[in-house]
């Protein structure tokens, strides 16, 4: 019998796991610091958030997806925290079907750094924050791509890392590591046509794959050989390389001067 | 001849001609003045860039897949494809991120910790000459291309004396370094601190009051304080537009807070600007490894972590106690299981803020790993930059921009 | 002195003056091969430290072009991503013959560390390739090391032989 693969995760896992292993969870820390009190209290009056707490010394906020723009817009205009240096999403669709969306603030004048995170359906679309960050263009764009994610209002959406005719949102969690069919024969498909795939042949994706017969992809291991040698022939071996070189000296090891690397 | 595929010819003007007088040029994928894979569509008005669409991905490799589909340890070397100029950066940026997710930070022993800031700041040195290297050449200073890599391949010596590699050192681990500095490395180091400042004075004199070097550089590229935060700018391209922010001194990690530095700032915004920066923080970098050098002798030789549940145990306990051994050999085969939660590190890398987010769900695998690399912002930079500038100036801008593809693409 | 009439270039004739013209071709085009930059990842850079200074390519009269109809062989150095895939057949296409292709690095021989969905898997899928490189990254010995080989190659040729059609169309 085949053994059963999941087909909504097809992220690696690790082959043992104890049964009566339990992870271990990073505490979610109450917010002690001043500063980021102050940040709180102050949001507290733009937008109802849901949660908010200090994960590894960064304020981590839960809020609504429809309230992105507002939270953002409030933060940046309000508490100084000026600058987006990271967005992306997780892909929870497996456990929850949803994505969740982080946004990662830094207040330089504060020093401060902030995570405002939020959750969509699958075919839920999120509004950009383009107007308020700028670097929120690429951001999103990236998101789209790697994920498929529809942001609305955004100025140009349009893949940004992968080819436009790609198939597939590579980062999701459906998506195999070694892509899909379309993704493995994607360049052949593109440069020489669909009818070639049989002589190109499929790609060689084992690693741990070393074929001493091979003379026609590598070299015989440890030799160079001509193209295509007969695998039973004797391997030539090359000391010299220039002996049928004409007006080239032979280099020699006890002639040559050898400097000193420090000078 | 060859056989024909199935490529059709490619016009590289797309629309040569239009009717408003305005032309459309292709800048790349394949350029040599584009420091990679860069592929600009310039909307052009005679010499005048109207619009340009930065086009980008072509290097991307899917490390954030692979990111979450190896081990913790395993992952590490390919961090060093990333941003391939400054390995270390991207090794320590990553370790750094695990370390805090694990919360074994403060547990690294004292002397990795000058170990990991000798090789991070030795590496902003070979970043930043080659920078001025492929920058001056793209200007058209051939000799100063030549000069800066031969300075620059005894900083890689010293890279290789220590680690083994010239590009892809994988120098620093989870929890420490793998080794200590190999004997004779500080004499070495201190006979390359001695002479790289006369160097530096050499480019700076080649460069600094050169009238052509200056006449391409000044007013070119100008970003001003409002667009470089909108852009989420970090390191050097901040610190040009006039804003003081490093985060080796405004949010320190390892010893950065025990050294004396200053963070060079320029009010210029232009690539000027920038290129004064540039010199003037490997002048840094070599303050902080003289003060790094006796600091590395007055500490214990410890090399690793202590964590046991995370951490394999030193080579001698390996060897003699069983509980080590087995410990260790979970570690290799199944790899460290951090506890759930997230965590975002940043690091100034000799790029900008390069920070690594992992979401953990408790497995040997992150469920998430974005890679924060400051030259994906430095890029999109460009499409408001760029517009109004000559097709000259598009070298000088992609050059003082300092991108790296490997870690634009990842 | 032949007493029927032979065309000596078809039939292969006067083997004493076309070994030393071949000879004497062979010297020139081994020792000016011009290389067509093909710096796609880490490999560039070492590609790069190969032509500056300390190692100093242009003793081997390896001269680096950025445009492909004056070049004689393509280093792809660095990771082919099925972005770029199209974009160096293009190239290589509009190399003049003969050509010869180094594939430099793991990367551009068989994918390398990264065996994802973006990366091609060889550039040899893509490409003929002549000489594979290995290492991550090669050091710029190694890949002066590649163009001695190719060097030695290239001097069984003889000037009227065409270039083979390689294995990818």
């Amino acid at each position: 019998m085949r053994p059963y693969k999941p087909k909504d995760n097809v992220q690696k896992k690790s082959y043992y796991t104890d049964r009566f292993w339990v992870a271990p969870r990073i505490p979610e820390e109450s917010v002690e610091d001043e500063v980021y009190k102050a940040d709180l209290e102050s949001l507290a009056k733009a937008v109802n958030y849901k949660k908010a707490y200090i994960m590894r010394g960064q304020l981590v906020i839960i809020i609504d997806a429809k309230d992105n723009v507002a939270t953002l817009k409030h933060l940046k205009e309000e508490c100084g925290y000026e600058v987006l240096s990271e967005m992306s999403a997780i892909d929870y669709l497996a456990q929850d079907g949803e994505f969740e969306i982080f946004y990662q603030l830094l207040a330089m004048s504060k020093r401060r750094r902030i995570r405002v995170k939020c959750r969509i359906k699958e075919n839920e679309a999120i509004e950009s924050v383009e107007p308020i960050f700028r670097s929120a263009d690429w951001s999103e764009r990236e998101m789209y791509d790697m994920f498929g994610i529809k942001v609305n209002n955004h100025p140009n959406l349009k893949r940004i890392l992968m080819p436009e005719d790609w198939v597939g949102y590579p980062l999701r969690k459906t998506y195999p590591l070694h892509g899909d069919e379309a993704a493995q024969w994607y360049e052949v498909d593109k440069i020489f046509g669909k009818e070639y795939r049989d002589i190109i042949g499929p790609e060689q994706r084992d690693p741990a794959y070393v074929s001493t017969t091979d003379t026609c992809n590598f070299a015989r291991i440890h030799h160079e050989v001509p193209r295509c040698a007969d695998p039973n022939s004797e391997p030539e071996k090359i000391e010299v390389f220039n002996d049928d070189a004409l007006l080239t000296e032979t280099f020699d090891l006890k002639k040559a001067k050898i400097v000193d690397r420090n000078r | 001849m060859q056989q024909r595929n199935r490529l059709e010819p490619y016009f590289e003007n797309l629309a040569f001609e239009r009717d408003d007088n305005t032309m459309v040029v292709n800048f790349g994928p394949q350029h040599p003045s584009a420091h990679g894979q860069l592929r600009l569509i310039l909307e052009m008005e005679g010499e005048q860039i109207k619009k340009a669409h930065p086009d980008i991905g072509y290097l991307h490799r899917g490390m954030e897949k692979m990111g979450e589909n190896m081990i913790y340890n395993e992952f590490l070397p390919t961090t060093d494809r990333m941003d391939y100029i400054a390995a270390t950066a991207n090794n320590y940026a990553f370790a750094l991120a695990v370390e805090r997710l694990l919360g074994i930070e403060d547990k690294v022993p004292r002397r990795a910790k000058v170990i990991r800031m000798m090789l991070l700041e030795l590496n902003r040195i070979i970043s930043h000459l080659f920078w001025l290297a492929t920058h001056a050449l793209d200007v058209g200073a051939m000799s100063v291309f030549l000069y800066c890599f031969r300075e620059r391949e005894y900083a890689m010596d010293l890279m290789e004396d220590y680690c083994g590699a010239r590009l892809t050192h994988s120098a620093v681990r989870i929890g420490g370094v793998p080794l200590d500095l190999p004997p004779g490395w500080l004499d070495h180091l201190n006979v390359y601190l001695q002479k790289l400042p006369d160097q530096i004075k050499l480019y700076e004199g080649l460069l600094t009051e050169n009238r052509i070097w200056r006449m391409r550089l000044e007013e070119v590229g100008v970003i001003p304080p409002e667009m470089a935060k909108q852009w989420a700018c970090s390191g050097i391209m901040l610190r040009g537009s006039g804003i003081e922010y490093d985060i080796r001194k405004e949010e320190p990690y390892e010893l950065y807070d025990e050294v004396d530095f200053d963070i060079p700032v320029s009010d210029r915004c232009d690539s000027y600007g920038r290129y004064l920066l540039y010199m003037e923080e490997m002048r840094q970098s070599i303050r902080i490894l003289r003060q790094l050098i006796p600091m590395y002798k007055e500490t214990e030789p410890e090399l690793m972590a202590h964590a046991p549940e995370y951490i394999s145990a030193p080579k001698e306990d390996i060897m003699t106690q069983n509980y080590s051994l087995m410990q260790h050999f979970v570690l290799v085969t199944q790899g460290m299981r951090p506890p759930v939660g997230e965590v975002y590190a940043p690091t100034e890398s000799p790029k900008g803020e390069l920070g690594f987010f992992i979401r953990s769900e408790g497995e040997p695998y992150a469920y998430r790993m974005k890679i924060r690399a400051p030259s994906f912002w430095h890029t999109g930079i460009l499409q408001d930059l760029l517009p109004g500038h000559y097709l000259a100036d598009v070298v000088t801008i992609i050059g003082s921009t300092n991108i790296v593809f490997g870690e634009i693409d990842r | 002195m032949a007493q029927h009439p032979m065309n000596s270039v078809a039939n292969a004739g006067l083997p004493v003056a076309l070994t030393t013209v071949d000879k004497l071709v062979n010297w020139g085009r081994t020792n000016s091969l011009w290389v067509l930059t093909y710096g796609l990842a880490c490999c560039a850079i070492e590609m790069m430290a190969s032509g500056a200074s300390r190692y100093d390519f242009d003793r081997f009269g390896v001269i680096f072009r950025a445009s492909p109809r004056q070049a004689d062989v393509m280093i792809v150095a660095g990771t082919l991503t099925k972005k770029h895939a199209e974009f160096i057949r293009r190239l290589y296409d509009q190399m003049a013959e003969p050509k010869w292709v180094i594939s430099m690095g793991s990367c551009a021989n068989t994918g390398g560390m990264f065996n994802t969905y973006a990366t091609v898997q060889g550039v040899d899928r893509v490409i003929p390739v002549d000489i594979y490189l290995p290492g991550c990254a090669p050091r710029p010995e190694t890949l002066q090391y590649a163009v001695m080989l190719l060097q030695k190659k290239l001097r069984k040729r003889t000037i009227f032989q065409k270039q083979k059609p390689k294995r990818l169309v």
